[in-house]
């Protein structure tokens, strides 16, 4: 237990190290000046250039530099942006929050509809309702998402009128930023009327969150079903069945848990596909992520925001992974097994 | 297959040849086939077939609706744009420049993940053991980011994108490779093919490259299908392939312009990618089935 604990730290820190000697290099392949890039300061005279190149230790070498840079980032001090002045940390405190906040929903819809659909499917595979529910994922998981998102706003928002455009909130909302989630600065706002403002913050939620969603929901959807077709062929399902288990005791005794074994470590990938998925549907929804931010940063050459921005969204996803893996490996020991014999 | 022949066979059907059988019995993966095997063809002649010069522009037949509409021409099959170049047209090519370079950059990444996934399968220990769970957690970063960072050091362009997917498909392959690799490993048809004093190159090129290659058929169909929807959705962030180059993404882009009044703009280049999406999914899901299928027989 305390072994896996410490493998994965070890892994967690050296997958960090990898990315922060990224970005830091990132500062030296981006056009223009390092030192610029670096800091997102623009210095005015050759003493105030000197001091910020002693201050970022840039006359040593790169492995002080990296290691400086290092010890600068744990600290918080990230640089600030070249577009809007401000240090990033506050930018990313933001924007990343916003994300985060759009893709949990996207995935709770997505295990909530997608798993019981597929045991559905997978308990009655091959018949008819499982034949329309294996279409219909298949169908909605081919849409390109920014597209989905476009057609979503054409009927939805245009024709219709029924959900807002873009944005997250009513500007009639004077909404305090806290913690970042949405729903949850609503709860904590004081002088609003928290259930006007929850059901305009939902109307904005819904139509990014459903977009992403359908996606998502989709791919849970094939992976259930083929992962419960898989356990229904195992001998021990045949053994229950002989044992006189009604159908109800077979499925959550043993199908639903053996199902779902396979299924976590594939989320991890999936989580992948989800922020990336977030991160386009940000831009259609004006919503001020960090999907959004990013590519208002390289539409505007914004370096010092890219090179912290890539970091910061890696991060987050490389953290979740190996999370889930971790996770994965306590619940399922026979996989570390597998791995040891291997490894 | 009949269960009973009352025949000797002469023959023993190849396992591809078994495979296609139970690929050709499903419809739907067949209609899929028939569907990717068109967009194929499109992508091969495009040039060739497509009635106007995509680039072409017209000022006198700006916006002119698609030909099932009451006020649209046969002329123009699927409308004009707002610059009055052929939408039929660009979409033809658009399919030239997506599916081509979504086929050429899966090979690439093909070629590049198998080759060190292989490498990483065969030997074993700390240092292996390190390279594989970096790589395995550096799989997790989004295309979208690798993209971003490629646009920003290299500048934007359609194979500047390519690269950005290439690099983000290579994990998937090292990774399938890898533990493909290391479970024939321990098979005995292995050992005693080693037994008989055959080299890794030999064990690699003779015994598991030729189980590999349905692996790769797989798993290549679900990296195609990511790598068009990725191509497509660099072009409409604009991060991708430049207007004019008509990309699908790129055109779904142009046609935001006018998605109000000219709702076919936006519509039919989003239903191309789709389509394509969906074929490259039919087949991927029965060529798996029909895999399947022919192991449990």
């Amino acid at each position: 237990m305390i072994k896996i604990l410490i493998r994965y730290t070890i892994l967690f820190v050296m997958t960090l190290l990898v990315l922060a000697a990224l970005s830091f290099s990132l500062a030296y392949l981006f056009p223009g000046d390092v030192l610029v890039n670096l800091s997102g300061i623009t210095p005015h005279n050759d003493a105030q250039r000197a001091a910020l190149m002693r201050q970022f230790q840039l006359d040593e070498p790169y492995i002080f530099q990296f290691i400086h840079y290092v010890s600068e980032l744990l600290q918080g001090n990230w640089g600030y942006s070249f577009v809007s002045g401000l240090p990033l940390r506050e930018e990313i405190g933001i924007a990343m929050p916003a994300t985060i906040e759009l893709s949990a929903y996207a995935l709770f819809i997505a295990l909530v509809v997608g798993v019981p659909l597929g045991c559905f499917a997978g308990l009655r595979s091959y018949s008819k309702s499982d034949y329309i529910i294996n279409s219909a994922s298949m169908v909605s998981y081919s849409f390109p998402v920014f597209w989905l998102a476009l057609v979503f706003i054409l009927i939805f928002s245009l024709e219709m009128g029924i959900a807002p455009l873009s944005g997250r909130l009513s500007l009639l909302f004077d909404v305090p930023d806290k913690t970042g989630f949405i729903l949850l600065d609503i709860i904590l706002a004081k002088n609003i009327d928290s259930s006007l403002a929850l059901g305009d913050a939902l109307k904005h939620l819904i139509l990014p969150t459903i977009s992403i969603a359908l996606i998502s929901t989709a791919s849970m959807i094939r992976l259930t079903r083929r992962s419960v077709i898989d356990v229904l062929n195992s001998p021990y399902i045949a053994a229950a069945e002989s044992r006189g288990l009604s159908k109800s005791q077979i499925f959550f005794r043993h199908i639903l848990r053996n199902a779902l074994l396979p299924i976590l470590p594939l989320m991890a990938i999936q989580i992948t596909t989800l922020m990336t998925n977030a991160m386009i549907v940000e831009t259609l929804f004006s919503w001020p992520g960090i999907g959004n931010w990013l590519i208002q940063a390289i539409y505007q050459r914004d370096y010092p925001a890219l090179r912290i921005g890539m970091l910061a969204v890696a991060t987050v996803v490389v953290s979740f992974t190996i999370l889930i893996d971790l996770f994965n490996r306590f619940i399922d020991p026979s996989r570390e097994k597998y791995e040891r014999a291997t490894v | 297959m009949p269960q009973y022949s009352l025949y000797q066979e002469e023959s023993q059907p190849s396992p591809w040849q078994r495979t296609w059988e139970e690929f050709r019995a499903s419809h739907i993966a067949f209609t899929g086939l028939i569907i990717l095997t068109l967009f194929f063809f499109i992508a091969l002649f495009a040039p060739i077939v497509a009635p106007y010069d995509p680039l072409q522009q017209n000022i006198d037949v700006l916006l002119v609706p698609p030909s099932w509409e009451s006020n649209g021409t046969i002329t123009h099959l699927f409308g004009t744009d707002a610059l009055g170049r052929d939408v039929f047209s660009r979409i033809m090519v658009g399919c030239r420049v997506t599916f081509g370079s979504s086929i050429l950059l899966v090979l690439i990444a093909m070629l590049i993940g198998v080759t060190v996934g292989t490498i990483a399968g065969m030997t074993s220990g700390v240092r292996s053991s390190v390279i594989n769970h970096t790589l395995d957690a550096l799989m997790a970063i989004p295309t979208l980011l690798i993209a971003i960072i490629i646009v920003a050091v290299l500048g934007s362009g359609l194979v500047n994108s390519m690269w950005a997917i290439t690099l983000a498909l290579i994990p998937q392959f090292i990774h399938h490779t890898r533990a493909f690799v290391r479970s024939e490993m321990k098979k005995e048809y292995i050992l005693a093919s080693r037994l008989d004093g055959a080299t890794s190159k030999q064990l690699f090129f003779h015994s598991i490259l030729p189980n590999m290659i349905e692996m790769l058929v797989v798993q290549g169909s679900l990296a195609l299908s990511i790598a068009v929807i990725d191509i497509s959705a660099l072009g409409f962030l604009n991060l991708g392939a430049q207007p004019p180059l008509p990309e699908l993404g790129v055109i779904l882009a142009d046609g935001l312009d006018v998605a109000y009044i000219a709702p076919w703009n936006t519509a039919l280049p989003g239903l191309t990618i789709f389509l394509m999406v969906l074929a490259i999914n039919i087949v991927g899901d029965g060529l798996r089935s029909a895999l399947r299928k022919r192991l449990s027989h």
